[in-house]
């Protein structure tokens, strides 16, 4: 009997890897930022069916009559299946409209969510510009510096500043603010020019995180731009450190830091949400914190909703935006 | 991307640094804050035993500025800040502890089932995990407590207990799950695996042995930054209205208890703060120390 040949092991092949061109990349950016976004609205409408029992009873209490507890079911939507439901709020979400308000006059919950987000977007915005000033400043002398002290006393700096809690700061910041009578302790503006002057206080606080993470992300960025070649070339020519500072290091350790910005918009959502309680700004810290202690679940959830989806924005925008500005980071597929 | 540092949210999404602080002395760094971090806990544990007042008696007049007899004065109705910081200290770092293992449990169970499960449960398990990332963290803490509501309680636990570690768990998981997930997809192409399964191992004897121990450094490293995300959170949600219940000694009940007197009667609201931030500073060493120890296993 002829000895039949083992059958070949199945060769493991790695699956081909084939270089997508930018528009393919952007694109499937952009659907995955589709299916998450979908998630998103998923979890958000699970959010009061998840829960245990009615939400209706809950916010009515126990004594409310059956007629109330149907009216507040109809207002929101719990009424027929579950899938039913779905698809009315989806059609909504799609929509804009994201149910009313069960206090403060029915309102829409926009008309609450949008007002508030544009306060939290001015602190983030200003926060953004004292923190990417003061990181990059921080970190790219750690990073340049050849002396040990001030390297490791910036570091220092950032570290406790990083691991401080930002409404600690807030407080630090308040009670300065209090003593010397500098900027107004807490509230919002009437106009445009009047809120920078109730906005600058919460900002330094929220830079108080922020700051660090820039100045750690320029440093390590600087240290690794110093190490390469053109670098080396550059100081064989005799180029002037400032020179070679300004012109070379700093900018091509930017990208990174500024990419860092749309990463941590959640994380910044989610310190202003405190940073304004301790200020007592009418953003959407503020809103939440009313629409919890009034069990206003339309306008949580609707608050949820809006700042996910903008954290989606924010982070697919930073994410193509690099892409497209630095090759290097196509990830191959 | 260039791995970035952080100790904070942005770490979630996984840009793991390799280790910086403690770059250069990682044994000082994890020595200073093991033992900072020691000290608070001894004092939690030992300072409500024998500080001859209690945490919730009312001991002396309101207000009374930082003295012998009370080191960090007495809040808005007289109780003794002291004793209060420290039996606050037994929740935060309970919060701490029961939050971060739960998650890390969960999280990495599903991460590594994920990623050898096939495709249907990967992307669900995944795409959920995204979404939950997508949320501000604090948004949709805050928004769990809300419907779990803060009355809930068993045994004598402070109102807001149970509220509070639903809604870490449920909104931390997912970043361990997309760490262990990604721990176990790259440890799969790495050689010992492929040596372990040349030699005939059972896929299960792999995942045990060689993948399981391997994805848990990872995670373990991610619980100590991890735990400075829950006490800080746990912290600040008494000034959002949610969390701990007052009068409850906790941390952010103690210091949002004091804020309204912050100009004359700082003492309520920074003395606590300030363990509060060693706590995270000592966690935050120890971190480095952690990631500068494993970071080339991350990388």
């Amino acid at each position: 009997m002829a000895v039949q040949a083992a059958p070949a092991p199945p060769v493991t092949q790695r699956p081909r890897r084939r270089r997508r061109g930018v528009i393919a990349q952007v694109g499937v950016r952009l659907g995955q930022m589709v299916v998450v976004t979908f998630a998103v609205v998923v979890i958000t409408f699970l959010l009061v069916h998840l829960v245990p029992g009615d939400p209706a009873r809950s916010i009515l209490g126990q004594r409310a009559t059956p007629e109330a507890i149907a009216e507040l079911h109809k207002q929101l939507h719990l009424n027929g299946s579950i899938l039913t439901q779905f698809w009315t709020f989806l059609q909504h979400a799609l929509t804009g409209d994201l149910g009313s308000s069960l206090v403060a006059g029915s309102l829409p919950v926009t008309s609450v969510v949008f007002p508030a987000l544009r306060v939290t977007l001015a602190v983030i915005g200003c926060t953004a510009v004292i923190s990417v000033a003061a990181g990059l400043a921080m970190g790219v002398t750690s990073g340049v510096s050849r002396s040990g002290v001030v390297d490791s006393g910036l570091r220092a700096i950032m570290m406790v500043l990083l691991a401080t809690p930002p409404f600690l700061i807030g407080f630090l910041l308040l009670l300065f603010a209090l003593q010397t009578g500098a900027a107004p302790a807490g509230g919002w503006g009437t106009g445009a020019l009047d809120d920078v002057r109730y906005l600058w206080l919460p900002s330094i606080a929220l830079s108080a995180y922020l700051a660090p993470v820039i100045a750690r992300a320029a440093r390590q960025s600087v240290q690794e731009t110093l190490g390469q070649d053109f670098v080396e070339a550059a100081i064989s020519r005799g180029l002037p450190t400032r020179t070679l500072v300004f012109r070379h290091v700093i900018p091509n350790s930017l990208l990174p830091v500024i990419s860092l910005l749309g990463y941590n918009m959640g994380a910044l959502i989610g310190g202003a949400v405190i940073i304004e309680a301790v200020f007592n700004l009418p953003g959407i810290g503020s809103a939440l914190v009313s629409a919890v202690s009034a069990r206003d679940y339309p306008v949580v959830q609707g608050a949820a909703l809006v700042t996910a989806v903008l954290v989606i924005l924010v982070n697919s925008l930073s994410d193509v935006a690099y892409q497209l500005a630095d090759p290097r980071t196509r990830v191959q597929s | 991307m260039t791995a970035v540092a952080g100790a904070s949210p942005e770490f979630r999404r996984l840009r793991i640094p390799t280790g910086r602080v403690a770059a250069k002395r990682p044994g000082l760094a994890a020595t200073v804050g093991g033992c900072l971090l020691a000290l608070i806990a001894l004092a939690c544990i030992f300072v409500p035993i024998f500080w001859h007042y209690s945490a919730e008696a009312i001991v002396a007049p309101a207000l009374q500025g930082p003295s012998l007899a009370h080191p960090f004065g007495t809040d808005t109705v007289g109780r003794d800040v002291f004793v209060r910081t420290f039996a606050g200290g037994r929740v935060d770092l309970a919060v701490i502890a029961i939050a971060v293992l739960v998650s890390a449990a969960i999280g990495s169970l599903l991460g590594v089932v994920a990623a050898s499960s096939g495709r249907w449960v990967d992307a669900v398990v995944m795409r959920t995990a995204d979404a939950i990332i997508a949320f501000p963290f604090m948004v949709l803490v805050l928004a769990i407590v809300l419907l779990v509501g803060t009355e809930a309680t068993v045994w004598s636990l402070p109102p807001g207990l149970i509220s509070l570690l639903a809604a870490i768990i449920v909104t931390d998981w997912a970043v361990y799950a997309r760490l262990a997930r990604g721990q176990t997809l790259s440890l799969r192409q790495r050689d010992f695996v492929t040596a372990a399964r040349v030699l005939g191992f059972s896929s299960s004897r792999i995942v045990v042995r060689h993948l399981l121990p391997n994805v848990v450094s990872a995670v373990g490293a991610y619980m100590v930054t991890d735990a400075i995300l829950a006490v800080v959170t746990t912290a600040s949600l008494p000034f959002l209205g949610a969390g701990i219940q007052p009068p409850a000694p906790e941390w952010g009940v103690i210091m949002y208890g004091g804020a309204t007197v912050l100009q004359t009667a700082w003492w309520i609201t920074l003395l606590p703060g300030a363990v509060l931030a060693a706590t995270a500073i000592a966690l935050s060493l120890l971190a480095d120390a952690v990631l500068a120890k494993i970071g080339g296993a991350l990388r």
